[in-house]
């Protein structure tokens, strides 16, 4: 299988998921195009499929049916961990940092996936860091840094590998408003200046319409 | 100066996160390892001074009945033994094992005021006890342990004796013996006109003869003349007499059941991890690790367990056979050499128990769906 340069970045086709032999329906057949670059939000209600979309376009997760495509390829057909490891960053709500390393371990963890040097993965990892203001926050245990530190952390761990898709689920859901708003500019600003592919999942309505494309998800299915 | 994350590194900051539970595994393992260390190098080191305790006197080989423990010849076979052409000198002996205080055991031998095992003894006071005479030589570590000197009286099992010789040995075993007379010997283990075996001491071989060779032909000449006996080589005696067998078996057998629960410790510790890291496992499969990296670490947090507590292991054991070598009670038995062979067999041991331990917990750690682990609290 070869990429195909005209297919958008990600495709889902009629994409189904059900739990508890099908007596949950999560998505109920979804259609979307997502092309290189865009800058997306998916609300919608608690239950409503925006995670499980997530998880499915992050290849954490397999369908029941239909296909997820990255450049026209089907995730089932090539590495799921090689799709993770070299194309996306993940931001979640919780952070989900190791507690027992450093700032600038953690940003590290995606590059021992990766087989990237040890040298270049400090040096890479510092960079990134002092690239979201924590210069002076590197050798800090998660517990020892604040709410909105720690998602910028997981935001320059998210970015360890150089991906080509940042997806974000409710990446400002833990933080106050000061917070948010910081690391919603942050996430702006890499998307742009980067040319990243950025998908935030989110339940705030500011942050769903502050994104170009606003997507919304109710009971499995695109609404709008 | 930032930090730089390595892949151990990240597995021993797993371990030393619960370090309590850590240190106990570790001990655990490191017990179970010392067990082995002090026990199989107990037993092989028992082994080793056998076998030197024949190559020090020169005994080619030892005619003995088929059961070691209970042998017991008639002595005057001695003359057909020393017909045999091969034979330059046969020596009657018995051997046994006493209790010469509570405190104190002591291996014991009956020889003959001639034999040629004498050879291999340098007295560092007294000389030879006679044939008939209620005297005895001891070796210098029984000496010390019974605080004797040449001239005291020794009780062995309501007897007297006076010590007339204290002398260094060829081996350890000859260190912490006692020897008697044949015949007082036999008369302690009312063993009268009976023998334990004898040590065969045979002619140089032949020039064109191959040693092997001539060791078999010697030993089926002498089986010849004495039908329904052994004559082994003294090799073959030294690793397959029943002491050392059961040394052997012993020493294996403990270590054995100590290792099982050394790797059922390590395996409950890291199962315990994987469970409370599941979440961890979650972002980890998340953000692009492979199943087998994740199993990969896990192991090699339970092989840094392994090889960590095969090193305090050596140590554990290096410790217990220096302790039991200073107790009067093993100390004729107990040496504290240890082999590089034997440490490095420990650390082979320790590291497979900690990847046999850590291998299901890596599998289900591995195993786990990244969406599934990361909704676990």
């Amino acid at each position: 299988m070869t990429e195909n340069p005209t297919a958008p970045q990600l495709e889902v086709r009629s994409l189904r998921k059900s739990y508890d032999d099908g007596r949950i329906e999560a998505l109920r057949g979804v259609d979307l195009s997502i092309e290189a670059a865009d800058y997306i939000a998916i609300s919608g209600a608690s239950g409503s499929g925006k995670s499980t979309l997530l998880q499915l376009l992050g290849g954490l997760d397999v369908p029941t049916s239909g296909q997820v495509l990255f450049k026209g390829q089907p995730l089932d057909q090539i590495g799921l961990d090689d799709y993770r490891a070299r194309q996306l960053g993940f931001i979640f709500q919780a952070f989900h940092l190791i507690p027992t390393l450093r700032a600038i371990e953690n940003v590290q963890v995606p590059m021992l996936a990766t087989g990237v040097d040890a040298a270049t993965r400090s040096q890479r990892a510092e960079a990134l860091l002092v690239e979201m203001g924590l210069q002076h926050r590197l050798n800090q245990f998660p517990n020892e840094l604040s709410a909105g530190e720690r998602q910028r952390v997981a935001i320059a761990r998210a970015l360890a590998n150089n991906p080509s898709i940042l997806l974000a689920d409710e990446p400002t859901g833990n933080l106050d408003s000061v917070n948010s708003a910081h690391v919603m500019d942050l996430l702006r600003g890499i998307q742009k200046d980067r040319g990243m592919t950025l998908v935030i999942v989110t339940h705030e309505n500011d942050i769903a319409h502050a994104a170009p494309r606003h997507i919304r998800i109710r009971d499995g299915r695109i609404e709008s | 100066m930032a930090s730089q994350l390595t892949f151990t590194g990240f597995a021993w900051k797993n371990l030393w996160r619960r370090r309590l539970r850590t240190l106990l595994t570790l001990c655990g393992i490191s017990m179970a390892i010392g067990a082995f260390v002090a026990l199989v190098g107990f037993s092989r080191s028992f082994e080793g001074e056998w076998m030197r305790l024949y190559s020090s006197s020169g005994t080619d080989i030892a005619v003995v009945e088929k059961n070691f423990l209970n042998s017991s010849l008639d002595e005057s076979l001695i003359v057909k033994l020393r017909a045999v052409p091969v034979v330059e000198q046969a020596a009657p002996m018995i051997f046994n094992l006493m209790d010469l205080t509570p405190e104190v055991n002591a291996i014991a031998f009956g020889w003959l005021d001639d034999t040629y095992e004498f050879n291999s003894l340098t007295f560092e006071s007294g000389g030879r006890f006679h044939n008939n005479k209620p005297e005895v030589i001891l070796g210098a570590l029984l000496a010390k342990n019974l605080d004797k000197k040449v001239g005291d009286a020794l009780t062995i099992q309501g007897s007297t004796f006076t010590v007339v010789g204290i002398f260094h040995g060829g081996t350890a075993l000859e260190a912490g013996a006692v020897i008697l007379p044949l015949d007082q010997m036999q008369l302690l283990t009312s063993m009268q006109g009976k023998v334990s075996g004898f040590h065969v001491r045979l002619r140089p071989a032949p020039a064109g003869e191959a040693a092997d060779h001539y060791l078999k032909r010697a030993q089926a000449e002498i089986e010849a003349a004495l039908p329904g006996l052994n004559a082994q080589l003294a090799s073959d005696r030294a690793s397959n007499n029943q002491f050392v067998d059961l040394a052997h078996a012993v020493a294996w057998g403990t270590s054995a059941i100590a290792l099982a629960m050394g790797i059922l410790g390590i395996a409950n510790t890291m199962a315990m991890s994987v469970f409370e890291r599941t979440r961890e496992i979650g972002i980890l499969r998340a953000i692009g690790w492979k199943a087998g990296r994740v199993m990969l670490l896990i192991e090699v947090e339970a092989a840094v367990l392994g090889v960590a507590g095969g090193v305090l292991g050596i140590g554990v054991g290096w410790g217990a056979l220096q302790l039991l070598s200073y107790v009067p009670k093993t100390n004729v038995l107990v040496h504290t050499s240890l082999t590089p062979s034997h440490l490095l067999q420990a650390m082979v041991i320790s590291l497979l128990s900690g990847l046999v331990a850590g291998a299901y917990p890596a599998w289900r750690g591995s195993h786990l769906s990244p969406v599934e682990a990361l909704r676990h609290d």
